[in-house]
Order: C-alpha cells, then structure tokens, then sequence
C-alpha cells in the first residue's frame, strides 16, 4: 500500500531544500546524529502517530501518557535531543511540564502541541520554556526542519 | 475478480474519500508511514482511533446531558477528539469538532447539541467508508500474494525440471554437460538438452 503521491517535501522555515526526501527516489530523509525524543501525550493515536513519523526518520523516540511520566523519567537521568508535549494533559498540564523539565536543567527542544492553536495557550507555554508551539497534527513540514536543527 | 480490477476499485475509493472531503493529505502521511516492519499501520491506527473515538463521544454525550453542563469537561473531551481527528487525516469530523468547540467556548448548550450531532453523523460515516475502503484494500492484497506465491511456485518446478536433465544425462554416461553453458540461451536450453539426451537413447 502506498499512495501513489510524490512524499511530501518539507520546505524548511529557513526555505532550506529539502533533498534526500524524495521517497520515489528510494531515500527517505534520516537524522545523520544519534537523536532522542520524548512524545507526552494523554490521547493514544496521536501518541502513536508521532512516535512512527519521529522514528520514520531515525530519531530514537519513546512516548508517555502524562506530564508527571515525562517529569519522572527525565529526573530518572534520561535526556532527550526533542520533548513534544500535548497541552492538554491530566492533571499536570503541558506548560507546567515544561515548566519542571525545564526546572530540572534539560536542554532539551521542547514543542507545545495542541489540538486547538490559543495565542494565550501558546504564551504559557512560551512562557514555561518551550521552543515552540503548534496545531496538530504533526507533519513532515514541521519535523523535518528541527531534525535538521538539531543534527547540526 | 481480477487483480487489476481490484487495485482499480481500491485507488477509486480512495480517491474519492479525498475528492469528498472526508480525508486529507495526513491520511497519506500515515500511509508514507506503513513498510515492511509495520505493514499494517494505516488499518492500526484508524481502529484505534475508532476504537478511542466511540468512548470519547460516548463522554461527550454524557456531558451534555449532564445539568448543569459542564463546558470545561467537554472542551477537554473535544480537544482529545479534534486531535486524534486531525491526526489521521479525518477532514470532514475535524472540521465539525472546530465548530462544537465555538459553541462550547461561548458556553452555548444548544449550537453544542447541534453540533454534535454533525459531528457523530460525520464520524459514523467515515467509519462505514473506510471499512469499506480496507475490505476492498484487503481482498486486493489476498490475490495479489496469491499471484506472487504461484508465479514463485511455477519458477520453482521449472528449476527442479531442469535440474532433473542434469541428473538423467550423467546417468546415461554422457559427456557431462554443464547448464551453466547453456544459461544464456534460455529457451533454447530445453530443445538441446532433450536433443543429447533421445541421440543417447538412440545409440543405446
């Protein structure tokens, strides 16, 4: 199975090219850097989606359901090149995650990731230490460049 | 049903749940995500979701019908469900989660029940549709692996025939002829090595 469509090409926020994409050309962009990231997400096919587009391109990606799972883990000793946080989690929210990730000195990218873009939600977590904040769903457009980002 | 025909059928309905807005350009990323170690990915993913969509919905309605409603909790279910909407590429429930989540912000019970219901419809037949779509995607693959075994079964006979020359020429005290000689001809290699074989007989 497979659509008979050309990959999607990402363009890079820096309008960089997006060579090695090209799947029909039989390669598909990898990280060239051993990478690592940690999807935290309450809701299980987001969580599934986002960790096979993250390990589609080589980044060694584990995933948890809450905010105090990820706390937990990374206070554990575990670092990771890329954390993605939902927004919306129980009990501790995604800023508040930053917020303690961030607490806990990891240098981490950290992304907010919401199902409903707010400004005031992308503020607080602005606020709370993220890098970034955006709709989803995840995309090669927007994976890509910080692959790229963070290989380099 | 030929296996043309099938793959036809397959790349019809699947255009057409894009040419009518129930899927978008997500439900190809999650198809450039199934390969050989997850092969099945794509009917995966879309049953979990259909599988955390009901709960979620069955949430919802709950909610509504709760009094007084609760706003918070239900922009809480609707944000999980617009989310997972999204990420399979499910356009057409999406769009309809946006608009319960206006009503719901503005705390509007009625634009909420309505909404809602567009949502389920718009849910209920995605489901329907993409059932379809992987029975047919699913008896498209049944025969084309059928084809592919028989195709490996006939070429594997016709090895063991050929080998099977080798063994009833050395029999018979012939000078040795290699296969690998005559590899090149490829059809022609029957016709000669039968040739040495019935001269061989004949001098018997």
């Amino acid at each position: 199975m497979g659509a008979a469509v050309d990959h999607v090409t990402a363009m890079g926020m820096s309008g960089g090219s997006a060579e090695g994409n090209d799947k029909s050309q039989g390669q598909r962009f990898s990280c060239k850097s051993k990478l690592t990231a940690l999807v935290v997400d309450n809701g299980g096919v987001c969580r599934a989606i986002q960790t096979a587009l993250l390990r589609s391109y080589g980044v060694d990606t584990e995933a948890v359901e809450t905010g105090e799972a990820a706390v937990e883990l990374i206070a554990s000793g575990a670092t990771f090149s890329l954390i993605i946080i939902e927004m919306l989690l129980p009990f501790m929210n995604g800023p508040e995650t930053a917020k303690q990730i961030r607490a806990m000195g990891s240098q981490s990218k950290i992304l907010g990731i919401t199902a409903f873009f707010d400004e005031r939600d992308q503020q607080e977590f602005l606020a709370a230490g993220a890098d970034d904040f955006i709709e989803k769903p995840l995309s090669p457009e927007i994976v890509i460049p910080i692959i790229r980002e963070l290989d380099n | 049903m030929d296996r043309n025909h099938l793959k036809r059928q397959v790349d019809l309905m699947k255009r057409s749940l894009f040419d009518q807005g129930y899927l978008d350009e997500q439900f190809i990323q999650l198809e450039e995500l199934q390969d050989d170690d997850n092969p099945n990915f794509v009917e995966e993913i879309v049953t979990l979701f259909f599988n955390d969509s009901a709960r979620l919905l069955q949430n919802i309605e709950q909610a509504l019908v709760s009094v007084p409603i609760d706003f918070a909790r239900l922009d809480n279910y609707m944000h999980q469900f617009k989310g997972s909407s999204s990420s399979i590429g499910a356009k057409r429930v999406k769009n309809e989660c946006t608009r319960f989540k206006e009503y719901c912000t503005a705390g509007n019970a009625e634009g909420c029940f309505r909404t809602f219901v567009q949502v389920k419809q718009e849910h209920a037949i995605l489901r329907t549709k993409l059932e379809t779509y992987f029975q047919a995607y699913i008896s498209f693959m049944c025969v084309f692996v059928l084809v592919i075994f028989a195709l490996t079964y006939i070429c594997l006979l016709f090895c063991l025939y050929l080998f099977s020359w080798q063994d009833k020429l050395d029999h018979l005290g012939l000078q040795e002829v290699k296969l690998d000689d005559y590899m090149d001809e490829g059809g022609s290699l029957i016709i000669d090595l039968y040739y040495k074989y019935d001269k061989a007989h004949m001098i018997e």
